[in-house]
């Protein structure tokens, strides 16, 4: 995936292009695992050399299974983990020259769990007030007041101001976690899972509020998730990543339709509408589990592709590009070079 | 654990096909769980049957009851929990009125269990071939060298290659898909009449739950094997279930074939889960969603436990205990509301959700 070919002049028309809001280029974070005395040190590639970027006002999703590195490219988006290489540029400047508390203002988190995520000894106006106070914004009344608008926004009851997270259900502490967030009014959300350890009625009461409030504050989401059902609900633009690499992105309807990449196909099938007239889906890849520390040679799917091809275990996929979006696979690389070279959107 | 056996008043076990005696036959089940805060009524009159070889789903959100119904029929409740109920037939024997010898005579003998996370439901410390012929052991008067046979013999039919060399691994060298298809294995073992499986796919990715759940189906097909799972995921019961119970609040608020259930459903409390769950084409258009939360199931309750989240509830809402209304063997549901007036709303909402899935 390191074959990918740069436009020429794509640093430019990133710049000229306004609404490009965050460009991740490259971007790559390897950890390392273990050694001991005993055993040595290993390195363990969580997001490989990962090219997105989101529109402002446009939800990206990055969807994939576990320990496929989208929480990772999440944290690096935030701030929160440096990258190991490559770079990210919010609004045309690279993030490495923007200092962190900028940063946290202008982008902010939701995570997954709101049983962890929310500090237990400080009430919901403490919780939701302190990136007024970090940030130094307002004081006294005029933050209870912003307290209490964004509050009300969200849906929480004024009721719940003086309320411990243990006092609310899931869905209560997920919207204080909300708030949290857009209290200092940031351009982008990272959402990680959000929903995923919520019951589905009160999932879909999330889910509208997120697409209300992006709506009314003209917010940019990246949307990470594994479930594809709540992803094509909310997606504009779409990356499937497998092994910490993105194999295929590109607008939600191009991606869904045309589901070019193995994996994609895959994961698309085994999503599970309610529908008793259809039957299970029969899966058409292995059951080999990848193994993120010893990656398989070549294209990381093709142990498990049922489209794999000899060249498939030798060389890494180049990425194709065209006007529904980025493909990783040696299904859309053997047309000569033509196919390989990138077409301007 | 405490058993208080309410005598039998009823013997016609609805709810099957009218053909043959149900595998399982629960009756006005209800468990109630002492707390520091007084009595949480977990599970209040639960009634269902499952027939020998079919798939029996019960649905609901996190707190409906739907595990402790589960191990209530294992007797696998803590001490605190007090169960009564008219009867718990398995295969003709009271489950109730079992000794604890008895009972540990059919677990993982004819009645099998698959929790949700298999990450803890392996003991880390055995191999996996240890805890696979243990059940065989002990429920088989057989060898050593039988049980291994029998072993390998089923992770083959779980889809493990070289099954021989994984039972001589331990837990934690195995993926979540693979300890899952371990857990199965080992529930298979010794041919189980009824398998119950709690979210066995929850903890998994989406590619391997499709393949966990074909599994699951393959294996039910040729053992014959009925499954009760447990899930909350609609799109599971649809793929799956030959029968459906909606739990809400401790009790089955709608019962019936999964195609009436998703077709025609008739509880409130039905209609909004389908209409919240984003399908194919969704986007733009608001989810439906349930507002408020699940009732506090502490303390007595009057009425129906949906009211408060019910769009079309009234004052006859709040009094009296709601009965199950039947409409035809084994399908019902527990509300007021006439089931013309139902289906004919239900049409405008969830059936849109029906159709647009179809589409896909």
């Amino acid at each position: 995936m390191n074959q990918i070919i740069e436009l020429p002049g794509r640093a430019e028309r990133a710049a000229t292009d306004a609404s490009v809001l965050l460009d991740c280029r490259n971007l790559s974070r390897t950890f390392i695992v273990g050694g001991s005395l005993f055993s040595k040190a290993k390195e363990l590639r969580a997001v490989d050399r990962v090219n997105v970027s989101v529109r402002r006002g446009e939800v990206l999703a990055i969807v994939g299974e576990s320990g496929s590195g989208k929480t990772t490219l999440g944290r690096m988006m935030l701030g929160i983990l440096p990258p190991t290489s490559g770079e990210m540029l919010l609004d045309g400047k690279p993030v490495s020259g923007i200092d962190r508390k900028t940063l946290a203002r202008r982008i902010q988190p939701i995570f997954q769990d709101p049983y962890s995520s929310l500090n237990p000894r400080k009430t919901v106006a403490q919780i939701i007030g302190l990136p007024l106070a970090v940030h130094g914004i307002e004081a006294g009344a005029a933050r209870d007041r912003r307290v209490e608008e964004i509050m009300e926004r969200v849906g929480l009851s004024r009721r719940l101001i003086h309320s411990y997270p243990n006092q609310l259900s899931g869905g209560q502490r997920q919207r204080v976690a909300i708030a949290r967030a857009l209290v200092v009014q940031p351009e982008i959300v990272v959402c990680d899972e959000p929903t995923s350890a919520l019951d589905v009625s009160v999932q879909a009461q999330i889910l509208n509020l997120l697409v209300d409030l992006r709506n009314e504050f003209n917010l940019t989401y990246i949307f990470i998730s594994h479930d594809l059902g709540v992803v094509e609900y909310i997606a504009d633009q779409l990356a499937v990543m497998y092994m910490g690499q993105v194999v295929e992105a590109g607008p939600r309807h191009e991606v869904l339709e045309q589901r070019r990449h193995p994996y994609t196909q895959a994961l698309l099938g085994s999503v599970l509408t309610p529908d008793p007239s259809l039957g299970l889906p029969d899966l058409q890849i292995g059951r080999g589990f990848p193994d993120i520390m010893h990656p398989p040679s070549g294209c990381h799917f093709h142990p498990r592709c049922p489209s794999a091809m000899p060249v498939c275990s030798a060389v890494e996929p180049p990425a194709f590009r065209d006007s529904a979006g980025l493909v990783h696979c040696h299904l859309f690389s053997g047309e000569g070079s033509s196919a390989t070279r990138p077409i301007a959107q | 654990m405490t058993i208080t056996q309410v005598r039998d008043t009823s013997v016609q076990p609805n709810g099957g096909s009218g053909h043959g005696a149900p595998l399982l036959d629960v009756r006005g089940l209800t468990v109630d769980i002492a707390v520091p805060a007084g009595t949480l009524h977990a599970v209040s009159d639960v009634s269902f049957a499952v027939n020998p070889g079919e798939t029996f789903c019960i649905v609901g959100e996190s707190g409906c009851g739907k595990t402790i119904t589960s191990l209530a029929v294992m007797r696998l409740l803590p001490k605190t929990a007090r169960i009564a109920a008219q009867r718990i037939l398995f295969e003709g024997r009271d489950l109730l009125g079992l000794s604890d010898k008895e009972i540990l005579g059919l677990r993982g003998n004819r009645l099998g269990m698959i929790f949700q996370d298999p990450m803890t439901s392996l003991n880390p410390v055995f191999t996996i071939g240890n805890q696979l012929e243990e059940v065989y052991l002990r429920h088989r008067n057989s060898g050593r060298r039988e049980a291994r046979e029998r072993a390998e013999f089923l992770l083959e039919k779980v889809g493990i290659q070289s099954p021989a060399m994984r039972l001589g691994q331990y837990p934690h060298q195995l993926s979540g898909g693979l300890r899952q298809r371990m857990m199965i294995a080992m529930t298979l073992m010794c041919e189980p009449a009824l398998l119950i499986a709690d979210e066995p796919t929850t903890a998994l990715d989406v590619t391997v739950q499709a393949q966990i759940l074909q599994l699951l189906k393959n294996l039910q097909r040729e053992f014959r094997t009925a499954l009760i799972l447990i899930t909350h995921d609609l799109g599971i019961v649809a793929r799956m279930a030959d029968r459906v119970a909606i739990m809400y609040a401790g009790r089955v608020v709608e019962t019936g074939t999964s195609a009436e259930i998703f077709a025609a459903p008739q509880h409130p409390y039905t209609r909004g889960l389908l209409a919240c769950i984003p399908v194919p084409g969704s986007q733009g258009k608001r989810l439906g969603s349930i507002p408020g939360i699940v009732p506090s199931l502490i303390g007595e309750n009057e009425g129906c436990m949906f009211r408060n989240r019910c769009p079309y509830a009234g004052e006859s809402c709040r009094h009296g205990e709601i009965a199950l209304r039947e409409l035809s063997p084994g399908r019902g549901y527990r509300c007021i509301l006439e089931p013309g007036h139902a289906i004919s709303e239900a049409t405008r909402e969830p059936a849109t959700t029906a159709s647009q899935a179809t589409v896909q």
